[in-house]
């Protein structure tokens, strides 16, 4: 299945609809990268608020997707983890690292935009 | 009284559930055990209420037992399921309605706080005084008194077994009607102002509750949209290593989920007990009491409390 990913002025959004196989994962990941060059983006929302498994892979790959961006000029924001998939998670040592996580679509903008303020010369 | 009597009616429905079948091999009832007491039959009933007498006779001694004297309605009811009692012990059908019976009898000492101790010292002077007619009855012939005893302690043994049972149910289930009672007190999520919660946590955590509490605060979240929890835990007095690392777990998970927590009131005992765990406690936001931990999430949510004038004004005693 492949994961629409919606530009918003200088954000990414992408929502993941339903259950990725790794291979979906990793063209999330390619695509991602590669529009966050494309359309010179500041922010990536990744939606999981649809997923209710998180398994290990999908974790590194979210957090390898974080740490790309990064290095492409973007931050990124996972948004929508469910409550269920976030104690599993964290039961399971399964971590984030550095990305960095918010509620819902609204609250991820949100946080993009004062992480993009704190970045920016003088801000 | 209505839920005394579906209480009734569950045990009936667990208790009689056990396999009759197992219950009679387990105190081996023999065909011919239930024929010799059909041999007595007749003598028994006889001298039925001298030993529906026997019974209650011996309770009525002890104080402890007043919960059964004191409700005449009750008393009643003991007597007649006494009487029916005997009758079917020598009746020689031991299945289901007789296990049923003993079940009804069971709820109602059950239901009268009747002591174990008490009533298996009733059954004993109830078998003490059927016994002895028994030997009564076949003078001269020792053995055949004592064959015939024999079998009727099977049954007797038999009843304990059923009414312990439902004895054992009634507290067992009491124990857990009072633990369903103290997980419903359990802990409120409180909203405080738009995106801040708080979560006063009062009492001893253990693992259960530590993962209600998690469960209940991770969906307190998502529904109240919270950016910063203050997770008051002033009322907690310990928390074993196991609980800590669950807290710990929360927190992280709440961080996945986009809120803040803040732990605050952090007893001495408790702040130990992290530290001896040896996990990483630097993403741990801890403020020292409620109000510091009140106006940190303040902070970090963007607030600033202004102080106006004073409204309430003081008014004199009477």
């Amino acid at each position: 299945m492949v994961v629409p990913i919606l530009k918003q002025s200088d954000v990414l959004i992408a929502s993941i609809q339903a259950a990725l196989t790794d291979a979906d994962l990793l063209q999330l990941r390619d695509d991602l990268l590669a529009k966050v060059g494309q359309y010179r983006s500041r922010g990536v929302v990744i939606d999981v608020t649809a997923l209710d498994v998180m398994d290990s892979f999908a974790t590194r790959t979210l957090r390898s997707i974080a740490e790309a961006a990064r290095l492409r000029g973007a931050r990124t924001v996972i948004v929508g983890i469910q409550p269920e998939v976030a104690i599993t998670m964290v039961q399971l040592g399964l971590v984030l690292g550095a990305v960095s996580t918010a509620l819902d679509l609204e609250e991820g903008l949100e946080l993009l935009g004062a992480l993009n303020r704190k970045d920016a010369p003088g801000g | 009284m209505a839920d005394d009597y579906a209480r009734a009616e569950r045990h009936l429905r667990d208790v009689a559930e056990y396999d009759v079948e197992r219950r009679r091999r387990y105190v081996d009832l023999q065909p011919i055990d239930i024929a010799q007491i059909g041999e007595l039959r007749e003598a028994i009933l006889n001298h039925l209420d001298a030993h529906v007498e026997a019974f209650f006779g011996y309770l009525a001694q002890y104080p402890e037992a007043s919960g059964l004297f004191s409700r005449r309605n009750l008393l009643e009811d003991a007597r007649r399921l006494k009487r029916e009692h005997l009758i079917a012990m020598v009746g020689g059908e031991y299945g289901r309605p007789y296990v049923e019976q003993r079940v009804a009898l069971g709820a109602l000492y059950s239901k009268v706080r009747l002591d174990i101790r008490l009533f298996l010292g009733a059954f004993q002077a109830l078998s003490r005084s059927i016994v002895n007619q028994i030997m009564a009855l076949s003078p001269g012939d020792g053995p055949k008194g004592f064959q015939r005893s024999e079998s009727l302690m099977k049954i007797v043994f038999f009843d304990i077994g059923i009414i312990m049972d439902v004895l054992i149910a009634d507290r067992e289930q009491t124990i857990t009607l009072q633990q369903e009672a103290i997980r419903e007190l359990s802990t409120p999520t409180l909203q405080v102002r738009d995106r801040l919660l708080i979560m006063p946590i009062i009492g001893v955590l253990d693992t259960h509750r530590a993962r209600q509490l998690t469960e209940g605060l991770l969906n307190a979240i998502r529904a109240n949209r919270a950016k910063v929890v203050v997770m008051d835990v002033t009322g907690v007095a310990t928390v074993d290593s196991k609980v800590a690392n669950h807290l710990l777990q929360t927190i992280a998970a709440a961080g996945l989920m986009g809120a803040e927590v803040i732990v605050t009131g952090l007893s001495a005992e408790v702040a130990q007990s992290l530290v001896t765990l040896g996990v990483d406690l630097t993403k741990l936001n801890a403020v020292g009491d409620l109000q510091g931990g009140l106006e940190e999430a303040e902070r970090l949510l963007g607030y600033e409390v202004v102080k106006t004038r004073v409204q309430v004004a003081r008014r004199p005693l009477d």
